[in-house]
């Protein structure tokens, strides 16, 4: 190896500090490699490699866990999601109302499953949607209202179940984003009749691809989504490689979960807590760095956090001034950032035919075009969460301090 | 008992075993962080190019979710029929009704277990849109007629090859017939991974756009967040990707491997046609052994023959698509289906894998050829 030194003016070495990721989950992984590796030895010694033994312990760990009475799992989120909404037979048609402002699958599920979105606006204060803006939504063909817990806390399940049962109307959660978030003691998902946990690797527990489970206390639906992701196929077919010489009885998909994405999983949830305290701690910062630096428009509001109630923060999501060049700023600095989301669903292309005019729902607008998301997770440091305050700062004010 | 020799063998990838902990390490570790549809997945699309002809490869979810996103793509919805056949896996139903389209279900042929394609062309109507033929255990349905019938019918043809990665018939490979094709790579198939995973195969630029669309929330792969088409989550993981782009190299190996002792299976059993028991078709062209399944007068006898030997089987489909719950709503009354039928009371499935030793392979032909020279008295 030969060594070439660089000339370069005056005594200081000039060092490029390390970029920042938005998204990094490489050394938590290091550290639980022995686990996932004796793990990965277990899949390979059952020969089951998707809906296999991993798997069904996940199930069982994430039932322990969230205290859902039934976990199943399945191959996305979004698929979570599908498959739920299919469980609930809501019917061709059925109205669900969802907010404008979340990832697009809280709103194609319910196409896939038959349904038609009905758009609400949000809670400007916390991004979350708005209980008022639900209620006035509402037209004889609403059969069910689907709240996102978005971000980094819940979405208010107290106002969306007295809502659901003054109109009868079925509540499930889009719970894709709120491991580990509870009220009253009762995880997120478990407030209606069901909910969905995604896997996505950025997520708080998050896999190697893409996973994800559907979250329930009703045993119907439980054994309908089980049957539904494996073609139809009624009864306990995890593990069971000659189950699929059973008819099907309901029209099902193929959303079966590696176990390869189930073995790390499990690895990750034995730290999963820890994560989440650490993720808290890091948020706390960054809130306490960012409060009032000029062009933050808005950071978020303290977490819950006690008792019966937690809030996790999955993203990191404040509002700026001329947003995309503050993203282009960090960029140019090694930081990244994500912009959860540009376009409110309302204003999708794919949603064109449901006649939205922007102007429809202004505070899901104006997130949009002010939400810029920062890097965390539980391996960043608060050296890095310093730097990236002071990057802001400086974008903003000419000066890091 | 368990089977000494099992059908669904739990050692399919043990010579790989070290190479996919390896993989998983090194993808969770990489410094680039990228899980799903990265550089592995274009890689592993781009080396599968090569083997259809140039078509176009685009990796997804699962099979499953292959046919549904090209039924998508196509266009295929509410109002439209679409003719599938009525004996088979139920995915090749089942994703016409998740499209919101009408499976109409024609008989297969009694001798390749595969659509029939006049009664396909019958089953036609004014609301038809595609025909989607598949290929069945190890034999390709009769592509050209079918290429031919939606020429002559203005039909889509949609080729469910689901089974047949690696099989080409009239040298034309599987997968590039029609508008598009599918392969599944779930751990049992001849390329089989540790996951589920599929592609879709096509020769459309424009359709593997759309398909490329659909498979990732329907957005172009420029602009994060903007969704142009109701799309699906069926992606590729890297971690797959990675191990098949290591393992396709020796998949023509494997291959040859099941055609051969596919043949030597049907050697020995090509006489046995008088005592009940019968052989796929014989012949190369438009094979691909991913199962070898015979046909069986006494099957379930037979069955319980083999697993006293410990020998492993499987039934894949007893019933007809129509005669299941999931699809009885589209069997119009009256109908029936009497070779997908048949079929359902008959066939039987012997492990084909390839790395069964030769020893392994006389032990289970020469266990079926003394079940056929029993001499039990029939009930």
């Amino acid at each position: 190896m030969s060594v070439t030194s660089l000339p370069h003016k005056g005594n200081e070495p000039i060092v490029e500090p390390a970029p920042i990721p938005f998204f990094t989950q490489a050394a938590g992984f290091r550290r639980l490699w022995p686990e996932i590796e004796a793990r990965l030895h277990e899949v390979a010694d059952s020969g089951k490699f998707s809906h296999g033994p991993q798997v069904a312990r996940l199930e069982h760990r994430l039932a322990e866990y969230t205290g859902a009475a039934h976990v199943v799992g399945v191959n996305s989120g979004t698929d979570a999601l599908i498959l739920l909404l299919r469980a609930c037979g809501l019917g061709d048609g059925a109205g669900v109302l969802v907010p404008a402002f979340t990832f697009v699958a809280t709103a194609t599920s319910v196409v896939h499953a038959g349904g038609r979105p009905q758009f609400t606006d949000i809670d400007p204060a916390t991004c979350q949607m708005c209980p008022e803006s639900a209620a006035q939504a509402i037209t004889p063909r609403t059969r069910a209202v689907m709240p996102v817990h978005l971000f980094d806390r819940m979405a208010d399940v107290a106002a969306f179940s007295t809502l659901a049962s003054r109109h009868g109307l079925t509540l499930l959660e889009d719970s894709a984003e709120a491991i580990g978030m509870r009220r009253h003691g009762k995880h997120a998902g478990l407030h209606g009749v069901g909910g969905v946990l995604s896997f996505f690797p950025s997520k708080t527990l998050g896999a190697l691809g893409d996973a994800g489970a559907v979250l329930t206390d009703d045993a119907g639906i439980a054994a309908s989504v089980a049957a539904l992701r494996h073609h139809g196929r009624p009864g306990a077919t995890i593990g069971d490689f000659p189950a699929i010489k059973t008819g099907s009885e309901l029209v099902g998909v193929n959303s079966k979960m590696d176990d390869v994405q189930a073995a790390v999983l499990l690895a990750k949830l034995s730290t999963l807590d820890r994560d989440i305290a650490r993720r808290a701690k890091l948020a706390a910062a960054y809130t306490e760095r960012l409060a009032g630096v000029p062009g933050v428009r808005r950071v978020p509001g303290p977490l819950t956090d006690g008792g019966d109630d937690r809030d996790v923060c999955y993203v990191y999501v404040i509002e700026a001034e001329d947003r995309d060049r503050l993203a282009t700023a960090l960029t140019a600095a090694g930081i990244g950032t994500e912009v959860y989301y540009p376009v409110p669903l309302h204003l999708q292309p794919c949603f064109a035919d449901l006649g939205h005019r922007p102007g429809d729902f202004p505070h899901a607008e104006e997130a949009c075009r002010h939400t810029i998301a920062l890097p965390l997770h539980p391996d960043l440091t608060i050296a890095e969460v310093d730097r990236v305050c002071a990057e802001i700062r400086r974008h903003y004010t000419g000066s890091t301090s | 008992m368990t089977a000494t020799l099992p059908f669904f063998p739990p050692d399919l990838f043990e010579a790989d075993r070290d190479t996919l902990i390896e993989i998983v390490r090194d993808v969770g570790t990489a410094l680039d962080q990228r899980f799903i549809l990265g550089e592995h997945t274009a890689r592993f699309e781009h080396a599968l190019r090569e083997t259809v002809a140039g078509a176009d490869v685009v990796a997804c979810g699962s099979g499953t979710s292959a046919l549904s996103l090209v039924l998508a793509a196509l266009g295929i919805g509410p109002g439209d029929e679409v003719v599938v056949p009525a004996f088979g896996c139920a995915p090749i139903a089942a994703t016409v009704v998740t499209a919101g389209a009408t499976p109409v279900f024609a008989d297969v042929r009694p001798d390749t277990m595969t659509l029939d394609p006049g009664l396909a062309e019958a089953a036609i109507t004014s609301r038809t849109k595609a025909i989607v033929p598949a290929h069945q255990f190890s034999v390709m349905a009769d592509m050209p007629a079918f290429e031919d019938i939606a020429a002559r019918h203005r039909l889509r043809l949609v080729e469910d090859s689901a089974v047949a990665q690696g099989a080409t018939l009239r040298g034309r490979p599987a997968g590039t017939w029609g508008d598009a094709g599918v392969f599944s790579f779930v751990q049992v198939k001849s390329f089989g991974m540790p996951g589920e995973g599929g592609v879709v195969v096509t020769g459309n630029p424009e359709l593997a756009a759309t398909v490329r669309m659909l498979r990732n929330h329907g957005q172009d792969g420029r602009r994060r967040f903007v969704h142009h088409v109701v799309g699906y989550n069926s992606r590729f993981d890297e971690v797959q990707a990675a191990f098949q782009l290591r393992r396709l190299p020796g998949l023509a190996a494997r291959l040859a491997r099941r055609a051969d002792i596919a043949a030597y299976y049907t050697e020995r059993f090509t006489p046995l046609a008088d005592r009940g028991i019968t052989p796929p078709p014989p012949g190369r062209d438009g094979r691909c052994y991913y199962v070898y399944c015979l046909r069986a007068e006494r099957r379930d006898e037979l069955a319980a023959h083999l697993a006293a030997l410990g020998i492993g089987t499987h039934v894949y489909y007893p019933a007809p698509l129509p005669a299941q719950p999931a699809f009885a709503r589209y069997a119009p009354p009256g109908a029936a289906w009497p070779n997908a039928a048949a079929a359902g009371e008959t066939i039987l499935a012997l492990p084909v894998y390839p790395h069964l030793s030769d020893a392994q392979v006389e032990h289970i032909a020469t266990a079926v050829c003394s079940f056929a020279d029993r001499k039990d008295p029939r009930p």
